[in-house]
């Protein structure tokens, strides 16, 4: 059932034909250094719109969750039609490096079940490959009938307005899904990850997130307060100090966004953010706070942005709480995971 | 020797290391020579506190000899969770002159006057000051001494720490407190770390401010082709510097703090932002510094060029009025310059 669903939403980016070939081997795909001159980071961005298309109950699994970001190059041959088979092999994986004694903390004598899943809908463009949810389960031994299972590890590989050109230049046979978040004990991320690389020949990295992109997310959270009330705007920088000094600033959300409207006021891109708005805004809080404490908080390093709409630190953390505004931000990790792909 | 009593005793042993327990215990003076002696050097923990817990039966000690060893740990080592300072205010003439028998008596009636199970214990520490260790209870509870509740105060002054205290205890505490020491109320000092003698010697002055003659030299770096105007001035900009950061946070070893917070309730005021500069409402926000050693941060960030000098008011006043909680608002409709709010 799953399968078939989910065979109708496979991209046809996949069979597409006549598309430019990259003309490198994909054995060396692991070994390239992650550097790429085609794509940049936008300087302007659609202003957040609320999305009531994606399956509630799917988003569920995704809300309110700490999400360990990573990117991983396209995955070579994987089929959105295969998702049975592939919750077999995974669970079949794990069993036999479970035996070969390495320490898997799925639990000690309990079994575990390895579902894969689609999330219909957390898409842009038609090019972009649907998302796809891995959940492992343990099974108590002496389950009793309809009891819960316990999710011990999630995880989700997402594209969401993936950057077309580069997704057209791929070879046929691979998927670009290059967000790939997971929440659960690192031994099985370790596990999962290794599984993936040798089935479809991708390469996991870590994906941080630098201070621009912490900006952005400030920005596009507080352009949704007249519509959701954010209810704090919360930055967190570092200072290099001995000791480390943190400093945090919590803005009352409503001066928050006096602020940010008054710069968006005198510019005439009327659904579009500038990468210039954003500047002038952090900016200006970052000069309030220096009228104050006469400190250059740009000689630390911004760590944290929250609000209640979600919440991002630096290490690579990402935590979504305002299920209506997931795109804009799934938009901007996919950007930084495909600006991480070796060309 | 009850379960409480028991549980109190193996809490207390697991708190403290295996290096100063007989130490410790020594001092609490409730166990023979010989007791003791058979105790040194046991391994591992749990045997014991086991055979402690023994000798304790034999003894015939009961909660309030056990209370008394985690009291002594405690006044000994008082790193456990956040102290917090208050300040009793408008004293009547016998304040000054009151002392301990008088206090501990008084208190102790007070505060059985306004909560029936309540199990109280004070002591006098070498430094003076006077500890008081209290376990609540209520009508229906015996005292819980697994949360006692914490008091530090120096007789003959008005301030008050205080560490483990709910908001249900807090009225009761501070009108026994009040009425023992003969003030009239007692107010929140915005004073709060996790290091008491800090926050003492902050807010009694105690800790001095040092302001050098001579500074100690900054390390010179090899330098090919040194160029003396360059050092020289360099040398005086860094001179400079430390003596601003050493005249705000002293010369070594500031007290050490956690946090500091401030609530920011000013206008916001930025050249290019004339809708905003124009409106009457405060830019509202709060701030919070928070490091292992806020000043000793603090102090780098001057001498590192982190912070602009001259440091502004708002930092120094941490160390100068002894608070690390602030509620900045702007003087006047016209001036611009901050100030710190008023107590409340």
């Amino acid at each position: 059932m799953e399968a078939q669903k989910s065979a109708t939403m496979t991209p046809r980016t996949n069979v597409a034909s006549g598309r430019r070939s990259l003309g490198f081997e994909k054995t060396n795909l692991r070994y390239t250094p992650g550097q790429l001159t085609a794509l940049r980071i936008p300087t302007s961005r659609r202003k957040p719109n609320t999305r009531n298309d994606i399956d509630p109950e799917q988003l569920a699994y995704i809300a309110n969750i700490e999400w360990k970001l990573s990117y991983v190059t396209p995955l070579y041959k994987f089929r959105h039609t295969q998702l049975v088979l592939y919750s077999k092999q995974l669970s079949a994986f794990i069993v036999a490096e479970k035996q070969k004694g390495i320490a898997v903390e799925v639990g000690p004598e309990m079994g575990f079940k390895v579902v894969f899943s689609v999330v219909l809908g957390m898409t842009e463009t038609d090019e972009d490959a649907e998302t796809v949810f891995i959940k492992i389960c343990s099974k108590p031994a002496f389950a009793v009938e309809g009891s819960a299972v316990k999710v011990v590890w999630s995880g989700w590989f997402t594209c969401v307005n993936g950057n077309l050109d580069y997704m057209r230049s791929l070879p046929s046979d691979f998927v670009s899904l290059p967000l790939f978040c997971t929440n659960g004990p690192e031994s099985i991320t370790a596990l999962v990850k290794s599984w993936f690389t040798r089935m479809f020949d991708c390469y996991f990295g870590p994906l941080s997130l630098n201070s621009s992109i912490l900006q952005w997310l400030g920005a596009l959270w507080t352009e949704c307060h007249p519509a959701s009330n954010i209810r704090y705007l919360k930055l967190a920088w570092n200072l290099p100090t001995l000791p480390p000094l943190d400093i945090s600033y919590t803005v009352h959300p409503q001066d928050a966004w006096n602020l940010w409207s008054s710069i968006r006021q005198n510019d005439s891109m009327e659904d579009g953010i500038s990468i210039e708005e954003v500047r002038r805004f952090m900016k200006g809080l970052e000069s309030h706070f220096f009228r104050h404490f006469r400190m250059h908080l740009s000689a630390g390093m911004l760590t944290r942005i929250c609000t209640s709409l979600g919440s991002a630190h630096c290490d690579g953390t990402i935590k979504i709480t305002g299920t209506q505004y997931i795109t804009p931000v799934l938009m901007l990790l996919t950007e930084c995971a495909q600006l991480k792909m070796p060309i | 020797m009850d379960a409480a009593a028991e549980a109190l005793l193996r809490q207390t042993v697991r708190r403290i290391p295996s290096s100063k327990l007989n130490g410790v215990l020594g001092r609490w003076g409730c166990l023979s020579e010989a007791q003791l002696g058979s105790l040194e050097s046991m391994q591992p923990k749990w045997l014991l506190c086991d055979n402690l817990i023994s000798l304790c039966r034999e003894n015939d000690l009961s909660m309030k000899h056990v209370a008394e060893v985690e009291m002594l740990y405690c006044i000994e080592n008082p790193k456990r969770g956040m102290w917090y300072a208050y300040q009793m205010v408008e004293t009547d003439d016998e304040a000054q002159s009151l002392e301990l028998m008088h206090f501990r008596e008084r208190f102790k009636a007070h505060l059985k006057d306004l909560i029936g199970h309540v199990s109280i214990k004070l002591k006098r520490h070498q430094d003076e000051s006077v500890w008081i260790r209290i376990a609540w209870g209520d009508n229906f509870n015996r005292p819980n001494h697994l949360k006692p509740t914490y008091v530090m105060h120096h007789l003959q002054t008005p301030y008050v720490f205080v560490s483990g205290l709910t908001n249900k205890h807090k009225p009761l505490l501070f009108q026994a407190l009040v009425l023992a020491a003969g003030y009239s109320s007692i107010k929140n000092a915005h004073l709060n770390g996790r290091c008491i003698t800090a926050l003492r010697d902050l807010l009694m002055r105690q800790y001095k401010q040092v302001f050098p003659s001579s500074c100690p030299k900054p390390l010179k770096e090899s330098n090919p082709l040194p160029n003396p105007n360059i050092e020289n001035e360099h040398a005086k900009l860094v001179e400079h510097k430390q003596r601003a950061a050493a005249e705000a946070f002293g010369y070594e070893d500031p007290p050490k703090l956690e946090r500091a917070t401030y609530k920011l309730e000013t206008k916001y005021r930025e050249h290019g932002n004339e809708s905003l500069n124009g409106r009457d409402e405060p830019f509202r926000g709060v701030v919070k510094f928070t490091s292992s050693n806020l000043l000793e941060s603090l102090k780098y960030c001057i001498t590192s060029g982190m912070a602009s000098t001259p440091l502004t008011p708002l930092l120094s006043s941490i160390t100068q009025k002894g608070r690390n909680y602030f509620v900045i608002r702007d003087k006047g409709p016209s001036i611009a310059s901050d100030t710190l709010g008023p107590d409340h």
